[in-house]
């Protein structure tokens, strides 16, 4: 199906139960995983930080293994995933990560380090010789389809339409394996502050002016703009209004 | 003592000033004349510019167009960049894709349109070359782009590799300098310093702003990137039928006024449409219960939204805030619908319908017409 040359690398991060925090696989990321064994026998599967336990879920979801980058904690993993993926011809990971910063900009990040062109939003994924096919997410039903030149990096979307499946016995079977650890570069300090997300964020609105009556006309009277109305004629002319007005905004194609 | 009492005369000549307040003309007498109220009753005032004399800096916004039109997340961009602007600072708004629509409402001052960005090609080497080049060219404390699905998200974050900046993304907090935004999954919120791009999540901007942008139009980025690694092979499209309702651009929706289901699904067929309906609709048994639009049922976003025989309670409204265009066909002039359609027709239904029909069948449409390729 494919030459069995071609190294590929699917990034795997520990994610997070919506409900309950738990740690666990990745949703994302197992995409990311299942769409690479689809694509290759052999395929690494890295993750920079700890060894946590949460990472043998991907070995149960089909890695024959899990290869540890170690990371100080909060350290960025962009360095040692970009000193361990250099040379790859694929590299695959999730759009956005579920726990951490989540921002799915690594994938962006990586490509940038590597000089590889990027595609994100990945549903399906097929080789072509030296080129890789994506289709694309798209909202309302639309559909991408977008060829890039090996290597390159590719996140997948939440939405792509793979089955990976859960096996125990290949959770017992495999192993994460411990890369030596590389002296890192000291964090700068971060400008970020978090905390528990608690209140509801507020909406950047303009300040209120108005005063008395204004405010109280604004607070009735919404900007309701109440469209044009068609009451005279035959029924054919009021459908030959809609059509007219369908096509007057290019919403229909004929 | 029956002495002559002057009377005030109730229907007295008055003005209506802009803000709807009467004014009543003194001295005048005699009845009420039509003529003076013609103009001003419920035009509302022209807003004040925001931004007085030279900019001294600007701040950007730049978003994809559809079929000529900005989403509201993207009109939430410029809000953004108009709210937080200072007095000096001019925005700058920079629209892949053709533009049909007037974004003063919105802030913007400087407004440049590349109509030959395909609003869903793919070219983002050449896209990042316009807008680093727009980028260059006002130098901006900040670019706001808005964090969607339909290109704006990918290109900011291209955007953001290439000029190393710092960058944050599904941003749901704005305040002057600062922003917020969501780590840990959802469980934890980060505020810190406002980096130079800045990806809003939809919704955190209020876009009726009570001031006006100067809406001049500039010249658009030139720049033309070399040939790529990338090729776009075209668009696929699903048929809408088998597409959830959250999904589809062009959705038929039948409400209590429709007796004739067959008939209403040969509609949004013709059209290639999806199906909804009302909650009457649906407790009667017309349709299945994931059909149903509103605050107990699919919340929609469809381009297009052509409701037959939909009163619009607020509870149906609520479900389609998101539509674009929203066409009703009701016999009752009155109905809340005509309020938030674009285009409301008055007449049955079951006639209309019919009539769309025959005006579909009639011209010669090629099936194909909504495959791109
Ligand atoms: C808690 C709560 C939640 C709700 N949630 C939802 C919800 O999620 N979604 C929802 O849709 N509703 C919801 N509702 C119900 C909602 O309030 C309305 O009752 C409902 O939307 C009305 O549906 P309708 O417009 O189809 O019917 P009607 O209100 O009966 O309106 C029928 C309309 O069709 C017109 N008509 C009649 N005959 C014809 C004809 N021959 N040709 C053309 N026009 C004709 C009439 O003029 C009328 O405007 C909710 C209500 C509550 C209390
Ligand atoms: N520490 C990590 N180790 C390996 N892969 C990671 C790590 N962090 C993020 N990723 C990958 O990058 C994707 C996007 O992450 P982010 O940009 O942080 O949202 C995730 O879905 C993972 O595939």
């Amino acid at each position: 199906m494919m030459p069995p040359q071609l190294k590929i690398a699917a990034l795997v991060s520990v994610g997070r139960n919506p409900a309950s925090g738990a740690p666990r696989a990745a949703r994302n990321d197992v995409l990311a995983l299942d769409a690479a064994l689809g694509l290759a026998r052999e395929v690494s599967v890295l993750h920079a930080g700890d060894a946590a336990p949460a990472l043998h879920d991907y070995l149960a979801y089909g890695a024959a293994s899990v290869e540890v980058l170690p990371l100080p904690p909060g350290a960025d993993a962009l360095a040692p995933l970009a000193g361990r993926v250099a040379g790859y011809d694929l590299i695959l990971c999730g759009q956005r990560a579920e726990a951490g910063q989540g921002s799915g900009m690594l994938a962006y990040r990586l490509a940038k380090a590597l000089n590889m062109p990027v595609v994100s939003a990945a549903l399906e994924i097929s080789l072509l010789g030296d080129e890789v096919e994506i289709v694309q997410f798209l909202p309302k039903g639309q559909r991408r389809v977008v060829r890039v030149s090996l290597p390159a990096v590719i996140a997948l979307h939440p939405l792509a339409p793979r089955n990976p499946r859960y096996v125990y016995a290949s959770r017992r079977a495999g192993r994460l394996l411990s890369a030596p650890a590389q002296v890192g570069a000291p964090l700068p300090a971060s400008p970020w502050q978090s905390e528990p997300a608690v209140k509801k964020p507020q909406k950047l609105k303009p300040p209120e002016t108005r005063q008395g009556h204004a405010r109280l006309l604004g607070a009735i009277a919404t900007e309701s703009k109440g469209g044009a109305l068609v009451r005279e004629g035959s029924a054919a002319e009021k459908a030959r209004a809609i059509l007219d007005y369908l096509r007057a905004n290019r919403l229909i194609g004929f | 003592m029956n002495q002559e009492r002057k009377r005030l005369d109730p229907r007295r000549p008055f003005l209506l000033n802009p803000a709807g307040l009467r004014r009543i003309i003194l001295g005048a007498t005699g009845g009420f004349d039509a003529s003076l109220l013609a103009a001003p009753a419920h035009k509302p005032a022209a807003k004040p510019l925001r931004l007085h004399g030279d900019p001294a800096g600007y701040l950007l916004a730049a978003a994809h167009s559809q079929r000529g039109m900005l989403d509201a997340h993207a009109h939430q961009a410029i809000a953004a960049a108009a709210l937080l602007a200072t007095p000096q600072q001019a925005v700058a708004v920079l629209v892949f894709g053709s533009l049909n629509e007037d974004l003063r409402a919105y802030g913007a001052d400087l407004v440049a349109v590349l109509p030959g960005a395909d609003e869903l090609g793919f070219a983002p080497e050449q896209e990042l070359a316009w807008l680093d080049e727009f980028v260059t060219r006002y130098a901006p404390a900040h670019v706001f782009m808005p964090d969607n699905e339909t290109g704006d998200g990918d290109l900011g974050r291209r955007l953001a590799v290439q000029l190393e900046a710092e960058v944050a993304t599904h941003v749901v907090e704005l305040k002057p300098g600062a922003v917020a935004m969501y780590w840990q999954g959802g469980a934890a919120l980060a505020r810190g310093p406002m980096p130079l791009v800045v990806l809003i999540a939809p919704d955190v901007v209020e876009t009726s702003l009570p001031f006006s942008g100067a809406g001049e139009t500039v010249a658009p980025p030139a720049a033309q990137a070399p040939p790529g690694p990338y090729q776009n092979r075209g668009l696929r499209e699903i048929a809408a039928s088998a597409l959830a309702l959250e999904e589809a651009d062009f959705i038929v929706a039948a409400g209590n006024g429709v007796a004739d289901i067959p008939t209403l699904e040969a509609v949004a067929a013709a059209f290639g449409a999806a199906v909804g309906a009302s909650r009457v609709a649906v407790d009667e048994g017309k349709f299945t219960r994931d059909k149903q639009i509103g605050a107990t049922g699919k919340t929609v976003s469809a381009s297009t939204y052509l409701a037959v025989g939909i009163s619009g309670a607020v509870q149906h409204l609520q479900g389609i805030k998101a539509c674009r265009h929203v066409i009703a066909i009701n016999c009752d002039a009155s109905a809340p619908i005509t309020k938030r359609a674009d285009l409301s027709i008055v007449g049955d239904a079951q006639e209309v319908m019919t009539a769309l029909l025959a005006g579909l069948a009639q011209r010669n449409w090629p099936d194909t017409a909504r495959e791109s390729v």
